[in-house]
């Protein structure tokens, strides 16, 4: 390490050698805390596991009698609601990203991640990993648990493409409107709209009953709700009808459309930052 | 133990009532949950379920929202008076609530003063499910003697589920922990016969349903809408929630009276 | 080419929040030049524009006006290359109650691009020198105030910063950190760290820099070395005491080395015209004429001086 030069007015620097920090490692590394950060959270870690899996059977349970109405496409309730469970579970990991960086945020801390070097995508993608990874493990453990229930895969493991997917994509969003909304207000405000809009968009869709059993003004808003088109993808692999690239596209595109316009809102929220 | 006067307990509750019917005024985080979500479930049912209604073990509606009131009167007053003890949690965390205690008002003055907003908000709410969805095509056989029956109904229901959750946050003294405590309610809520008939469950799920009081009080709400004022249904409205007000307030109370010992 | 190599310049720094009638004018206008190696303090009321210069100079919020250069990097345009040499430690600890101290290191070595086998061996060596190796396993929420801060200290310097910004780095510390921090502020700017710090405490601006601005309402009212700007306030107060009986005569002598000042019970205070070197002719004088001192004090004007007479009001907490 070499002393400062007295005799140039020195161009001051840090004397380790401190390279560029990379996106990659950066990210891993606020992936890794915000995982192990939820773990250390009890008393929102166990029930972000065991809601989903709640209401995949509360809602087959429930509502047990609609699969004898004439034309629904499957047999089993617990088959048409367990991707719910599953798009809700990965969802709120999603939006338990926001939460976390209102805690930040409020606390702090954000000041220190925003004073590294690290590049500003990494404060994004970091816990956007995390989000996934939580997904991922959701979605596993709704699967299991519910053909436990007796969910069947009405086309073979294949089926579990599109489920995994649309849990992914929606975390992905839920971290996207998450840390937007986060960004934005800084304090607890955002989360109750976080929980609010996300509601609406999962509700406001065939999550309950198949479109052609709608009557009214639902199913107008189904119809132009591009979210329905991620629903529909998520249920694939569980329904009687075979599964088409037809059917599958349109959730691809609505997840892809939604997470660049989720994404894009958070980058943006995160720059205005040093406005403010 | 001091023996207050009469008049002045009644004073000092009637003191703390305000206090609290105040702070629930002022809490727009209350809204949502207890008033907005259940109407709005309520509307996503008429337009999802419509059909389901000619479905074997539906009762006879002319619209799903005289199936779906009962629902939601329940789910917004759960839902409502799960808030009311988070305030009290609060309370407790940070030291009011000793002050409270060592003030001349009686124990029992402190908790009913507690839950006498959430009542009166409860009475309020029933009433306000009722006369939103009227214009949306929801019919009361029951007639003003229902309405009557379920605002009453209601309110007690407050009681019981306010004074259960105020016996949790003064035995645990957290706010967070209280917290917890509303997806129990939530849970207890799906496993009843809430938003579709018990009729239509089968297996495991049906028999939960079955013992479960909140199915019966539901039926009882549900009852008076579809069928009319019959004392069956008035007796499952008004009786199920006093008798869990009973064990609630009792059970409050000696929560609050060990916390008390214990100094 | 100098000026760009000087570890921080800013010119004509703004920063003005709302708009309108709600305008403020957090800083309006606030020029430096610190120099390599030097200890400069900022010192001034809360509300002063202090934190917001700072976070400006830090690349968290971004001026509305002027331009300011940190390490030769300008804050907007080169924000990252300014990050990477400089090492912030803000008014409230930044940090995160469910991780562990060392934890938190690790996480900075990562972000601050140090190779992954440095991390753990240069944690342990940050947290040694702040006296937190103990505590290096346990969550920061349990740490107390002054751990915290020292864990904060910690986490600005695991990349070595040439340039260290301190925001009023002691207040709200009992006397024993603070007296800590400065000897661990001293230590780092004999190491060459140029360090920037804000303080409202007068005696810490005296204490710890070489070169202090004095900032109030956004603007810098003063700047330079303490004992200069002393030095401009007025001259020293000399406090003489001598037998009751020699008084009046004593008091015709110091009267005209300066004007007669407010004086303790049974002293003489004057004003010396020529400063402190006055001190030993009105010494010689009294002696001179068969007077005998009993008692002799010199009070230099004080930073609190130099304060009030630059913006009108005194500094509270001046004898923190």
């Amino acid at each position: 390490m070499t002393a400062l030069d007295e005799s140039t007015t020195g161009a001051a620097r840090a004397r380790r050698d401190v390279a560029d920090t990379k996106l990659l490692p950066a990210s891993v590394g606020l992936m890794t805390r915000s995982l192990v950060n939820i773990t250390r959270l009890p008393s929102a870690f166990v029930p972000s596991i065991m809601m989903p899996i709640f209401q995949a059977i509360a809602f087959s349970g429930t509502f047990f009698a609609i699969i004898q109405i004439p034309g629904f496409p499957t047999d089993r309730s617990i088959n048409w609601f367990l991707p719910l469970g599953v798009v809700m579970g990965a969802g709120f990991a999603g939006i338990g990203i926001g939460f976390a960086t209102i805690r930040d945020l409020e606390g702090g801390f954000y000041d220190r991640l925003r004073l590294t070097p690290a590049p500003r995508m990494s404060l994004i993608t970091g816990p956007l990993f995390a989000a996934l990874a939580r997904a991922a493990i959701v979605t596993a453990v709704v699967f299991v648990v519910g053909s436990l229930f007796g969910a069947r895969l009405t086309h073979g493991p294949l089926g579990l493409l599109p489920l995994f997917a649309a849990g992914l994509g929606v975390a992905a969003i839920g971290t996207g409107w998450g840390l937007g909304l986060a960004y934005r207000f800084k304090d607890m405000r955002a989360a109750a709209i976080m929980q609010l809009t996300f509601f609406l968009m999962i509700f406001l869709t065939e999550a309950q009953t198949p479109l052609f059993i709608m009557e009214g003004w639902l199913e107008g808003v189904t119809r132009v709700n591009p979210f329905n088109n991620v629903i529909r993808l998520s249920r694939l692999g569980f329904l009687d009808p075979p599964m088409t690239w037809n059917d599958t596209w349109g959730g691809l595109a609505a997840l892809v459309g939604f997470i660049a316009l989720t994404l894009l809102f958070a980058r943006r929220g995160l720059s205005r930052l040093s406005d403010v | 133990m001091t023996v207050a006067l009469h008049p002045s307990t009644f004073a000092q509750t009637a003191e703390m009532s305000k206090r609290s019917i105040l702070a629930l005024w002022r809490q727009p985080a209350l809204v949502v949950p207890s008033l907005i979500f259940p109407l709005f479930f309520a509307a996503l049912g008429t337009s999802s379920f419509s059909r389901a209604t000619s479905l074997p073990g539906f009762p006879a509606v002319d619209s799903y929202l005289d199936f779906a009131l009962a629902g939601a009167v329940v789910q917004g007053v759960l839902f409502g008076s799960t808030v009311g003890a988070t305030a009290l949690a609060t309370d407790i965390e940070n030291g009011f609530f000793d002050r409270l205690l060592s003030s001349p008002t009686t124990r029992s003055g402190i908790i009913i003063g507690r839950m006498a907003g959430g009542m009166v908000y409860g009475g309020l709410q029933t009433l306000f499910f009722i006369l939103i969805l009227l214009p949306f095509g929801l019919s009361i056989e029951g007639g003003v003697g229902g309405m009557l029956a379920m605002a009453v109904g209601g309110t007690i229901l407050a009681l019981a589920i306010g004074a259960l959750m105020c016996a949790m946050a003064i035995k645990t003294g957290s706010s967070e922990a209280v917290q917890g405590a509303f997806p129990l309610v939530f849970i207890a809520l799906f496993f009843s016969s809430a938003f579709f008939p018990r009729e239509t469950m089968s297996g495991i799920y049906a028999r939960l349903a079955d013992i479960n009081p909140i199915s019966h009080l539901v039926e009882g709400f549900r009852d008076l809408t579809i069928e009319g004022l019959s004392m069956s249904a008035v007796l499952r409205t008004i009786l199920i929630p006093l008798a869990l007000a009973a064990i609630t307030v009792t059970l409050s109370l000696r929560t609050l009276e060990r916390r008390l010992g214990a100094r | 080419m100098s000026v760009t190599t000087l570890p921080i310049v800013a010119e004509g720094l703004q920063r003005y929040f709302g708009s309108g009638d709600d305008e403020v004018k957090a800083v309006d206008g606030v020029d430096l030049r610190i120099e390599a190696g030097e200890v400069f303090g900022f010192l001034g009321p809360n509300g002063a524009g202090k934190s917001t210069t700072v976070r400006m100079l830090t690349t968290l919020l971004s001026p509305t006006g002027g331009s300011a250069r940190v390490a030769g990097f300008d804050v907007v345009e080169q924000a990252n290359e300014v990050r990477r040499n400089i090492g912030v430690a803000l008014q409230d600890a930044a940090i995160d109650p469910l991780m562990t101290g060392a934890e938190l290191l690790k996480l900075q070595a990562v972000l601050y691009g140090l190779p992954k086998n440095q991390h753990a061996s240069r944690a342990g060596e940050l947290l040694e020198r702040v006296g937190l190796t103990a505590a290096g396993d346990r969550r920061v929420g349990t740490y107390s105030g002054g751990m915290r801060r020292r864990l904060d200290l910690a986490l600005s310097l695991i990349h070595e910063p040439s340039v260290l910004f301190l925001d009023e780095p002691t207040t709200g510390l009992d006397p024993m950190s603070r007296m800590s921090l400065w000897e661990e502020i001293r230590r780092l700017n004999n190491d060459g760290t140029t360090v920037l710090l804000t303080t409202q405490y007068l005696e810490e601006a005296d204490q710890l820099a070489e070169r202090i601005a004095i900032i109030d309402h956004g603007v810098i009212v003063r700047k330079g070395r303490p004992a200069e700007l002393k030095g401009e306030v007025g001259s020293p107060t000399l406090f003489v005491t001598v037998d009751d009986g020699a008084v009046e005569q004593a008091t015709t002598i110091v009267q005209t080395f300066g004007e007669l000042r407010p004086s303790p019970e049974g002293a003489l205070g004057v004003g010396l015209t020529d400063g402190s070197s006055a001190v030993s002719n009105v010494v010689r004088t009294l002696d001179d004429a068969g007077i005998t001192v009993r008692n002799l004090e010199l009070r230099e004007p004080s930073l609190d001086d130099v304060f009030a007479e630059a913006t009108g009001y005194r500094l509270e907490g001046a004898d923190a």
